[in-house]
């Protein structure tokens, strides 16, 4: 702890006035008797700094006493930039925290062994009922962000809810054209093919680009109709789980039929043809000209385009649908929601505090704490209506995003907390929950692949061998998509050569850290 | 007359005391040199360390030569390095006589107002960001709305996708590079050529010399200390990419042609966090670099007599 300087006066009032309240309602969560600030260096989204200022942090500081004071510096456009200076500087403050680009997990646990940050496992057994509560009742997610040495270096943010991303299709032009929406990939083809053909959007040219994407991951997702996977978490081309066994995607029989197949929808102009190099702004260009017919992307901000876009285009009804059944007959969900994100809030070994600053960390998976973290302050943002909270009208009204009003009153940052579903439930629109609640029906998502935490050995053969595989894995992908070469007579090449650039001996090695990771500890 | 060692630090002194305005002058270069180029190399132990930031250069391992190792082993870095060399050998061919051809079709410009208007227009595109010149060379080549595949489709041909076709990178790269970057350069030349002493051309245009022949006979052999100087400069610079531009310009359907070095660096450098192996690239890098530059200069001293040291 450093000494009070510029906060003290403020300090002063504010324990003057916590003591004016009756005592019973504050003891329970004080975690200090007297105030202690304790330092942070928290820089996340590239531009923000935790602040002392949100009224979310003085409300917490006002229950627990704890002060957080920041110390990251926002002159620094990239949070990665000022985590790694904080590293390289080796002067860390009490806490640190935020997000980075590829986030902080990996560096957390590798500075963590390396004797930067604390083991918090004791720490939580003895203080912190919340967080042990938590993680007792979530083993696959404590398994997923603990390290080599089955230790926990930090508390994650852990969001909450399913779905991330699902299939979304032109509701109007399959109504215009007298169709249903496709079931099985020969029906997908059809449609992809009327769209191409039939002039569903009127105009008398040629020009609807029937599949399209935004993002790399949900580029090649069509593959998904011959049972192959894009990747087994969120993160593109990650491994995937068959059946407990940790293999690459795209090393699988069925992902060989797959690109085939897309390349050659690719090649009949069913596939946007600009689909690796158009980038984020595909979806807004190509449903505000009339022209996109069928994507797969975030259920949440795909649904509003029906808002934005109906008064421009008549009867414009851009709907999700259930994932169509594969070749096998099948009916999956590639993608879904992280259950556990890589960033969130670790201790410093030069913590002088570490039991109450494991005991603030546990204030955050509170009741309180989760309210307050997830909807901000009662009486501000939102209140209670029969014991739930709710958003007040004027923050769901505004012209802001209600995330956006959220994270400038210090809600919803990557703190080490757990998100609650329903604060995005409640200004999510309505054709998106339909599409969640379709998709919930289905119950068709994969087993996500949780990441693993390599111990410095198998670190070693992954850098090895990891970056060039992957390197050629998606270079040899779109190769054969655009149709530069044939998948079907480079197959067997591509997999010698997958062999030849170590293939077998990463997968080896993640197996046994993935065995180690999930299934010791069960 | 050989002078010992402290006979030669006795007169550099003498020499300090008496100029000493002039060593003034120098002293902010030779610091600024001395703290953000000699300094930062003490950082290239790294490349012979097993890295982490956290411990910092005093506390890491050391590795020997397990980086250079590792380097050598991964073939992406081989085919990289191939990449980085075919690109600045064909940029050197087709790029680097384009600003000197230039600089002499300024210089024979007869009307000064369509000279001026000429060398602005092409110096122009120097001023605009690397990601805005990608941006316009996507959009051109785009195979729908491009104006390249427009015109092509218009001649009854396939539009191409030309972004994506490992075969067209390097002349995509090296082509807008040219545009973006010739005029600027130009200006060296013209500055040399406004050296060259107008007694010579007056005695030959006594003779009766053309325009053609004094362009050959004059202006190209006085200007040619600067064109070797300039030549140097860029051998050296042979294994050097800028990373920005190709990172903005491929795919991975291109880096078959278009992964160069510096990309590599930065994506397992940077991305990937292994800054040891990034530096032992680096240093790679650097050493190759000095090689060529050192030989170039002997060569070039050898053969014309002209030479950076």
């Amino acid at each position: 702890m450093r000494t009070l300087r510029k906060g003290a006066p403020l300090l002063a009032l504010m324990t003057a006035m916590t003591m004016a309240l009756p005592a019973s309602a504050q003891d329970a969560s004080k975690i200090s008797e007297d105030p202690l600030e304790l330092t942070i260096h928290f820089h996340f989204r590239d531009k923000y700094v935790y602040s002392e200022k949100w009224p979310v942090e003085q409300k917490a500081a006002e229950i627990t006493n704890i002060h957080v004071r920041n110390v990251a510096s926002l002159a620094t456009t990239s949070s990665r930039d000022a985590f790694n200076l904080l590293i390289a500087s080796g002067d860390l403050p009490d806490i640190v925290g935020g997000d980075a680009n590829g986030g902080l997990k990996e560096d957390f646990i590798r500075y963590g062994l390396e004797g930067a940050f604390i083991p918090l496992d004791d720490l939580i057994e003895e203080n912190a009922p919340h967080l042990k509560a938590f993680f007792d009742s979530h083993k696959d997610i404590r398994n997923a962000i603990s390290g080599p040495d089955g230790k926990l270096y930090f508390i994650p943010y852990v969001p909450d809810g399913k779905y991330s991303r699902g299939w979304f299709i032109r509701q109007d032009w399959l109504d215009k054209l007298g169709l249903k929406q496709p079931e099985t990939p020969e029906e997908v083809y059809e449609v992809l093919k009327a769209f191409r053909d039939k002039d569903p959007n009127g105009n008398g040219k040629k020009d609807e680009v029937p599949y399209f994407a935004r993002e790399e991951i949900d580029a090649v997702r069509l593959i998904n109709l011959w049972d192959a996977r894009v990747s087994g978490s969120e993160r593109y081309g990650d491994f995937a789980l068959y059946d407990g066994q940790l293999r690459h995607p795209w090393a699988e029989e069925n992902y060989k039929t797959g690109i085939s197949n897309v390349a050659k929808w690719y090649k009949e102009g069913l596939i946007d043809k600009e689909i690796f190099t158009r980038g984020a702004r595909s979806r807004e260009y190509l449903l505000g000209n009339n022209l996109g017919g069928m994507t797969h992307d975030w259920f949440a901000s795909t649904s509003t385009y029906n808002d934005a876009l109906s008064p421009k285009i008549e009867g414009f009804a851009l709907k999700p649908m259930l994932p169509p059944k594969t070749a096998s007959g099948q009916r999956f969900e590639d993608s879904r929601r992280l259950r556990v994100q890589p960033v969130g809030w670790a201790i410093s070994a030069t913590n002088e505090h570490p039991v109450e600053t494991i005991k603030y960390f546990d204030f955050w998976f509170s009741q309180q704490g989760r309210l307050l973290s997830n909807f901000g302050v009662e009486g501000k943002t939102y209140e209670m209506v029969d014991g739930k909270p709710q958003f007040k009208k004027e923050v769901l009204d505004n012209k802001d995003p209600v995330n956006a009003q959220l994270w400038a009153v210090g809600a919803q940052v990557p703190r080490g907390y757990w998100m609650d579903y329903e604060y995005e439930r409640q200004w999510t629109n309505k054709i998106a929950l339909d599409g969640i609640d379709l998709y919930d029906k289905c119950n068709c998502l994969k087993d996500e692949f949780m990441g693993v935490s390599l111990n410095a050995e198998e670190k070693a053969t992954f850098d090895r061998y990891w970056p060039s595989l992957l390197t050629y894995m998606t270079e040899m992908q779109q190769t054969w998509i655009l149709g530069a070469q044939d998948v079907n007579t480079g197959w067997d090449a591509y997999k010698k050569r997958l062999t030849a650039l170590g293939y077998d001996e990463v997968i080896k090695m993640m197996q046994s850290a993935y065995d180690r990771q999930y299934k010791a500890a069960q | 007359m050989k002078q010992t060692y402290q006979e030669r630090l006795h007169d550099l002194w003498g020499d300090m005391r008496r100029d000493w305005q002039l060593y003034l002058l120098l002293a902010p270069m030779a610091i600024w040199f001395a703290l953000f180029l000699y300094k930062p190399m003490y950082g290239l132990v790294i490349a012979f360390q097993d890295f982490s930031i956290f411990r910092g250069i005093e506390k890491s391992p050391w590795v020997g030569f397990a980086n250079f190792v590792e380097l050598f082993q991964n073939d992406m870095f081989i085919r990289a390095f191939w990449n980085t060399i075919t690109i600045s050998g064909l940029g050197l061919i087709f790029a680097f006589p384009v600003p000197i051809i230039l600089a002499l079709m300024f210089n024979e410009v007869q009307n000064e107002v369509a000279r001026r208007w000429a060398q602005t227009i092409v110096y122009l595109p120097h001023f605009i960001s690397v990601v805005i010149v990608a941006g316009i060379v996507i959009n051109f080549l785009s195979p729908s709305i491009g104006i390249v595949n427009l015109f092509l489709k218009s001649l009854g041909l396939e539009s191409i996708y030309f972004l994506t076709q490992p075969e067209w990178f390097r002349p995509i790269f090296i082509g807008s590079s040219v545009w973006k970057e010739s005029g600027f350069e130009s200006i060296v030349y013209l500055a040399a050529i406004a050296g060259v002493s107008p007694t010579l051309y007056e005695s030959a245009r006594v003779d009766g010399a053309s325009r053609w022949q004094m362009m050959w006979r004059i202006t190209l052999p006085c200007i040619l200390p600067t064109i070797v100087i300039m030549l140097i400069i860029r051998i050296g610079n042979l294994v050097e990419v800028g990373f920005e531009y190709i990172i903005l310009l491929y795919r991975p359907s291109t880096y078959e042609s278009a992964d160069v070095v510096s990309t590599f660096i930065y994506r397992t450098g940077l991305q990937g966090t292994q800054y040891d192996l990034a530096t032992a690239a680096g240093l790679f890098n650097a050493v190759i670099a000095f090689v060529l530059v050192y030989s170039a200069n002997r060569i070039s001293r050898r053969v014309s007599s002209t030479s950076l040291w």
